[in-house]
């Protein structure tokens, strides 16, 4: 084929270069394997011998070799003629006796070495001589063992009893140079005084210390000469500084201090010593500067440093003692003892209840953080905080509840005005993590309630989406039976704003039925979803009676079955007034309304005569009028003047009354909140307890019917979610046992029947 | 402002010192029974029956009258008609007088 296509070619270009193919192609074609003559390979008759002094000659030839190499000197004999000597040496097993003297000459050259170390010269010229010598000895034997490479390959191979050229070498140099009593004494004394001098602070020869110390390593002396004895000084001077400096500086310069120590020493090892003694070495340094002293340390400047707030040396503190065993423990110990003692102080501080709720968010806060950026969010850390202040702040009863609830109405009430909406939602969750630690929540429910009730109704809510936004935490926390009322209370305000403006229409299509020009609005509240307000009976001019009348029908019209009860004590009016120094608007509570449009009929009036005409109690006629004749804005004027109102006082028109607003809020003076009201809302709470305490037992008793007091006690702590004193419990099953709900069994007084 | 029918004042009212202008009252409502409770699930009648607070349908918890006056939560009381077609606190025949809205 290739022919055929040569032929085409142009013959010119390419018959050169194809002719070496062409041939190539050809010739196997020409070639006949047969023909090929056998070639048989015999051994020699007789073994080749060497000449007879040829062993001693090429002897003397090495050992002259050996020799200039332990002087340093020129060798006469190239290297490769050496090497090749050693290798005919070994071919005519000879290599035994090769050996055995190489080791001889090697031996009795590193014995006439030692005697430079008999002068007596300091501790850093001994090891560097001693240095010099090893750094020789290597050399020299890394030499002597290129040129006995053979020997080294073959023979010692084979005899797997006998070390390596290499390893004889180093046999050698321990048994000849640190056997001896006075070298290993004093280079084991000269290294740990070189790495004294360092922990000192000196500059050493590092470089020294490390050829030296990786001399021990290969003579694999290191670990039972060096490391063991460097261990126990270090040990000793460690324990040594520990105690002397505990003493001597502050815990947080300590700290420091002892970081610094670490790293040094990790430093040292590394450049310089095995890499199996860092860990040993560390450990040895943290227990004495740290475990040694991991109590006395924390009793002493832990609670400084938590107080002050020093995270970076918290985080030390937890970096180091985390190292140390049970080092944590002992810090969360610690951390939740000193958690316990601030955030109890705070909470049984009565003199400063306005201030606890801001104080324990405040404490709560930076603990958060120290224990996020200092304790790396350890659980242990986390959890201790928790029961810290879950137990400091259940050491008080009800109040925390009650103060955390008044926490939240200030902030809804101030709300935007003080916050952006995200920072008043953050400051609510913040403040749910307080309330998550209370007991009884159910006080915390209580308040807020009544402080929900009073912003709904006053309007003085700062942010509906804050109040739905809290309302949903709450239900988060608690579940929605706990908020079902609360919400209940919104709920009531958006029907009575529907209702109302039916009542709008309803009206407008009776022209008969006038508003009288009042512009009336109800808040229809259920019963039991709000604060219980006792009813206080007043007399209303008649015509605000028939607006109040009119609407009453309005709604029984809508809901059948309802009866309705107006609470004056939660009316408010706006009014409008004449004053000689021109019209304002009051904006006043019904009350205060009353007493007022009684002036229409009468310049002055004495209380027995106010009280007579409006029938309101004594106590809130007088807070009315001192609100009205003594407050900020005195549209009338007390005789005689004077701050507290006596019913023998008389009140009169103040027509040159002056005020720089065309409207004003004339405030209800408050009354001390906090004695009657506060008690009356926590007592509430504690009968609602004993009520929830009856059902519960019931409930149990029903369904288990014959239960025994341990079992029954169980139950109910498993149920009731407020804080149970037995000694109540037992009151509530008396009480049932004496209203026939339950019986004690007739022979076993520890077991109940229930009785249907 | 003329119409205010104040029986309390004889002026003409353009004279008058202080004239209401707005009003917001404040009503609590409640069932109009006789007694608070419900005698059957034994929860106070202003509140939904243990049945639905469990299924959390509060608000269509409502309450019944019977002719007897006897009143109770209607879930509780349609419950009881079907073993038992009388008031569980009179025993009189029960029949139904209204429902509350």
């Amino acid at each position: 084929m290739s022919g055929e296509s040569l032929e085409n070619d142009p013959p010119t270009l390419d018959r050169s270069k194809n002719g070496i193919t062409l041939r190539g192609v050809q010739s196997p074609i020409g070639a006949k394997p047969g023909s090929a003559k056998k070639l048989t390979i015999k051994n020699f008759r007789a073994k080749p011998t060497l000449p007879e002094n040829y062993e001693k000659e090429t002897w003397r030839k090495l050992q002259e070799a050996v020799s200039a190499i332990h002087r340093s000197s020129f060798i006469r004999y190239s290297l490769e003629e050496l090497y090749k000597a050693v290798e005919n040496l070994c071919s005519h097993k000879i290599a035994k006796n090769l050996y055995s003297q190489l080791k001889e000459v090697c031996e009795s050259h590193i014995k006439q070495q030692v005697h430079i170390f008999d002068d007596d010269v300091d501790g850093e010229a001994f090891l560097r001589r001693l240095d010099q010598l090893w750094q020789d000895h290597c050399q020299q034997t890394i030499m002597i063992r290129c040129i006995f490479l053979v020997l080294d390959r073959t023979y010692v191979l084979q005899n797997s009893m006998l070390p390596s050229l290499w390893d004889l070498g180093l046999d050698l140099f321990r048994e000849n140079v640190l056997n001896l009593e006075h070298v290993r004494d004093r280079s084991l004394g000269g290294l740990l005084q070189l790495i004294k001098r360092e922990r000192h602070g000196d500059t050493i020869n590092r470089t020294l210390l490390r050829n030296l110390l990786s001399m021990f390593s290969d003579l694999q002396i290191y670990h039972s000469l060096f490391e063991k004895r460097f261990l126990i000084e270090t040990e000793q001077m460690y324990a040594e500084e520990g105690r002397a400096k505990k003493n001597e500086l502050e815990v947080h310069d300590y700290l420091l201090h002892t970081e610094k120590r670490i790293a040094e020493e990790r430093d040292l090892c590394l450049s310089c010593m095995d890499s199996s003694t860092l860990p040993l070495l560390i450990t040895r340094v943290e227990e004495q500067l740290i475990a040694e002293h991991t109590e006395s340390l924390l009793s002493k400047g832990f609670s400084y440093l938590v107080v002050e707030n020093r995270t970076d040396d918290l985080k030390r503190f937890y970096k180091l003692l985390s190292a140390v065993k049970d080092g944590t423990k002992s810090l969360c110990a610690h951390f939740n003892k000193h958690v316990k003692n601030v955030a109890s102080s705070i909470v049984l501080d009565t003199a400063a209840d306005n201030s606890m709720v801001q104080d324990l968010l405040d404490l709560k806060e930076k603990l958060d953080h120290i224990v996020e950026i200092c304790f790396e969010k350890d659980p242990k850390f986390v959890e201790s905080l928790r029961e810290a202040f879950e137990s400091s702040v259940n050491r008080r009863q009800n109040k925390p509840a009650e103060l955390i609830a008044k926490y939240v109405d200030q902030k809804m009430k101030s709300g935007n005005k003080e916050a952006t909406e995200s920072e008043l939602d953050r400051t609510l969750d913040r403040i749910m993590l307080l309330f998550r630690f209370i007991h009884g929540k159910d006080i915390f429910e209580a308040f807020y309630k009544k402080d929900l009730a009073k912003r709904l109704l006053v309007g003085k809510s700062a942010s509906v989406d804050a109040e739905k936004s809290m309302l949903s935490k709450l239900k988060q926390e608690c579940g929605g039976m706990f908020t079902s009322k609360l919400e209940g209370m919104f709920k009531d305000m958006s029907h009575s704003k529907e209702l109302l403006s039916q009542y709008r229409q309803h009206q407008a299509n009776k022209p008969d039925m006038e508003s009288c020009g009042v512009e009336m609005t109800v808040n229809i509240l259920t019963m039991g979803y709000w604060p219980t307000y006792t009813p206080l009976e007043v007399r209303l001019p008649t015509y605000m009676v028939q607006l109040q009348e009119s609407f009453r029908k309005f709604y029984l019209s809508k809901h059948s079955g309802r009866k309705l009860t107006f609470q004056s004590t939660l009316g408010h009016c706006v009014l409008k007034s004449k004053f000689k120094n021109g019209n304002k608007e009051l904006q006043v509570s019904l009350f205060q309304t009353l007493v007022l449009l009684l002036f229409n009929e009468g310049d002055s009036f004495s209380f027995p005569e106010i009280s007579d005409a409006t029938a309101i109690s004594e106590a809130e006629l007088k807070r009315t009028l001192q609100s009205l004749a003594c407050g900020k804005a005195r549209v009338l004027t007390k005789v005689p003047k004077g701050k507290d109102v006596a019913v023998t006082d008389r009140f009169e028109f103040n027509a040159s009354f002056k005020h720089k607003l065309i409207r004003i809020k004339i405030n209800q003076i408050q009354l001390k909140e906090t004695v009657e009201e506060n008690v009356d809302t926590t007592e509430r709470v504690f009968q609602d307890r004993q009520y929830q305490i009856d059902a519960a037992i019931v409930r149990i008793m029903k369904m288990r019917k014959t239960l025994s007091h341990q079992l029954l006690m169980s139950e109910l702590y498993k149920q009731l979610k407020f804080p149970l004193k037995p000694t109540d419990i037992k009151k509530r099953i008396e009480s049932l046992i004496d209203r026939d709900y339950m019986e004690r069994d007739t022979d076993n007084t520890t077991q109940y029947h229930y009785v249907a | 402002m003329s119409k205010i029918d104040d029986t309390r004042k004889g002026d003409t009212s353009n004279e008058q010192l202080f004239t209401l202008k707005k009003w917001n009252a404040v009503a609590v409502w409640s069932w109009d029974v006789e007694c608070d409770t419900c005698a059957i699930c034994r929860v106070q009648v202003m509140d939904a029956c243990l049945r639905c607070q469990a299924d959390n349908k509060q608000d269509g918890c409502v309450v019944v009258w019977g002719e007897c006056n006897h009143s109770f939560h209607n879930c509780c009381m349609s419950l009881w008609v079907e073993q038992n077609n009388r008031c569980p606190l009179c025993q009189k025949e029960w029949v139904i007088q209204g429902t509350g809205k």
